[in-house]
């Protein structure tokens, strides 16, 4: 039963006030930032935009275009979106015996080994990226997508071993006596009771797991550079070395625009606070 | 005997995920501390143990400067953020109209990279950005003016916050919604004004979760590169940034090892300082006021 909600004489008036100055702050903060961006990336080349005009004089998708035949933007995303998926891969196989034992099993030391696996999460990506990289020269491994893909690696490890282990632990232990008095053989439990509760936080791993290998740079400019490209490191190149600002508003956009979708994916699949949960900063 | 087994099992399945993590961050932080202290050199020279390394990078002004670069802005970065997801979580407690997308709205800002993050906000403060066109515009200033690359590093702040206050929402936000509705309206019967239910319940009972998002924004910040790079300061480096010119640039891997190992360091200090001044504050003594 609910209890009775006490309101104040002006309550609906200061929730209409408050939710104005919200949309009115948001879109000062988040929305025009993001309307910039898509302008400055439909900024046509043959008429640039600069100060005092207020918009742009002529709009066009030419600076698309350009940016895709010109610079080596197809090769950083074939780059990208192949690490990815390899990653992504690897780290789901890593993580599932351990997110099983966090999940479903009572031992000793399982609150310290569960703060271990927040290692890399708290160590600066620049400090992983730097002394890894000379980790990987001692252990003679020169390819930079090998590196970059254990790198990328260890980084989601934690994110997958989180989502998963939370997904190992909602499986009712009910069904699954039920199902081994039944006769079920440990595999079939594992096809027929796990597997259909597991399939969201599998799916959503993986996803995690895309995206955050997409949108790391640190590791992949230390060791991938200079030849060896990826979306977020062209960007930098971008905005760091030489700023070409309509460039930056198309790779930002394509940067963005798959890792929000992608996340909102998430957010239905894990339902709530999966960024807390699966970071173990709740 | 069972339990042994038990435990065994459940260490050997931690192999595959947790082994890993550890080997590889292990190794890393092996070869920093090693690094630092001279006992490694991967360039030919002897390794030999030395606190020459520290001692040059302690006493080199250009690191004593990023240090306090660094240091100032992952602070001031830290507390506004938390400062600003106080109002905000308390005003998501209160019944709106479309309140989940109100919070998915405010989440937005974590599901974008640093570096595109970065990108949105010189777009906006850069000599041709719309905040410098809107105050011509308004004839508040006369022209465009430079507020890229600010000195004190003000840019860095403003992109900390908007990155992190979305994270430190969650977290506050968690800590504020379970605090139940009975103890603030006792609170207010027995007279409190707003701040006084803020100072004597509120925030007491909700420090656990200023520590935690403290401590992870402020080593977040405190490792920066990205946000540097683009929108900071260009007198001063931030303590990544040098740490990895020292290394690629100059090949001082000594050097930026030591940075290194001052990162972390500084990161462990404010963690158990937060701790040590959080946790009188969390216990109330004497007569309620």
């Amino acid at each position: 039963m609910s209890s009775a909600k006490i309101t104040t004489k002006n309550s609906k008036i200061i929730a209409r006030i408050s939710l104005t100055f919200f949309v009115l702050v948001n879109f000062i903060w988040l929305v025009l930032p993001f309307l910039m961006a898509g302008l400055w990336s439909l900024v046509d080349p043959k008429q640039p935009w600069s100060y005092p005009d207020i918009l742009p004089p002529s709009l066009s998708l030419e600076r698309w275009q350009m940016v895709w035949e010109n610079t080596s933007l197809p090769e950083a995303m074939f780059n990208s979106y192949t690490i990815a998926p390899t990653v992504s891969l690897i780290t789901i196989s890593l993580s599932i015996p351990t997110a099983y034992a966090f999940g479903r099993m009572e031992f000793r030391g399982k609150k310290i080994a569960e703060l271990l696996t927040l290692i890399p999460l708290v160590i600066p990506g620049m400090i992983i990226a730097l002394f890894f990289s000379r980790m990987l020269l001692d252990l003679n491994i020169s390819n930079p997508f090998v590196g970059i893909v254990i790198g990328h690696v260890v980084l989601t490890l934690p994110y997958a071993i989180r989502i998963l282990s939370a997904g190992f632990s909602s499986v009712p232990q009910d069904l699954i006596e039920a199902s081994r008095d039944l006769g079920a053989s440990k595999f079939t439990v594992f096809k027929d009771v796990y597997m259909p509760m597991l399939k969201p936080s599998f799916l959503a791993s993986i996803i995690f797991c895309l995206v955050k290998s997409i949108e790391e740079f640190a590791i992949s400019f230390v060791i991938g550079s200079p030849d060896f490209i990826t979306v977020p490191t062209i960007l930098y190149s971008f905005l760091g070395y030489s700023f070409i600002r309509p460039n930056a508003a198309v790779v930002s956009i394509i940067l963005l625009v798959p890792n929000i979708i992608l996340m909102m994916i998430i957010e239905k699949l894990l339902k709530g606070n999966y960024l807390s949960q699966s970071t173990g900063k709740a | 005997m069972k339990g042994i087994k038990k435990d065994l099992k459940a260490w050997l399945l931690l192999c595959s995920g947790l082994g890993t993590i550890l080997f590889l961050m292990g190794s890393t932080f092996y070869i920093v501390v090693t690094q630092s202290l001279g006992l490694y050199n991967i360039s030919g020279e002897d390794s030999r143990f030395t606190l020459q390394y520290w001692h040059d990078v302690l006493t080199n002004s250009v690191f004593q400067s990023s240090y306090i670069y660094s240091v100032k802005v992952s602070l001031l970065g830290a507390i506004l953020s938390i400062i600003v997801s106080y109002p905000i979580a308390m005003w998501l407690r209160n019944e709106l109209p479309a309140k989940v997308t109100i919070i998915t709205i405010l989440r937005a800002p974590m599901l974008v990279p640093g570096l595109v993050a970065a990108f949105l906000f010189v777009n906006m403060i850069s000599y041709h950005g719309i905040l410098n066109e809107t105050m011509v515009f308004l004839g508040i200033w006369h022209e465009p003016k430079t507020l890229q690359n600010d000195e004190f590093g003000w840019g860095v702040v403003i992109l900390q916050m908007w990155k992190n206050i979305p994270f430190a929402l969650i977290l506050i936000g968690g800590a504020v919604n379970s605090l139940k509705t009975d103890l603030l309206d006792a609170a207010a019967n027995l007279g409190s004004t707003s701040w006084q239910r803020f100072r004597y319940v509120i925030f007491p009972l909700t420090l656990t979760a200023v520590q935690v998002s403290f401590i992870l924004i402020f080593i977040g910040a405190l490792g920066d590169f990205a946000f540097y790079s683009i929108a900071g300061p260009r007198s001063t480096y931030s303590l990544a940034r040098l740490m990895q010119m020292s290394a690629y640039e100059f090949e001082e891997w000594n050097q930026s090892a030591v940075m290194a190992m001052m990162i972390m360091l500084t990161s462990a200090f404010f963690t158990i300082l937060v701790s040590i001044i959080i946790k009188p504050l969390a216990v109330k003594r004497g007569d309620i006021k």
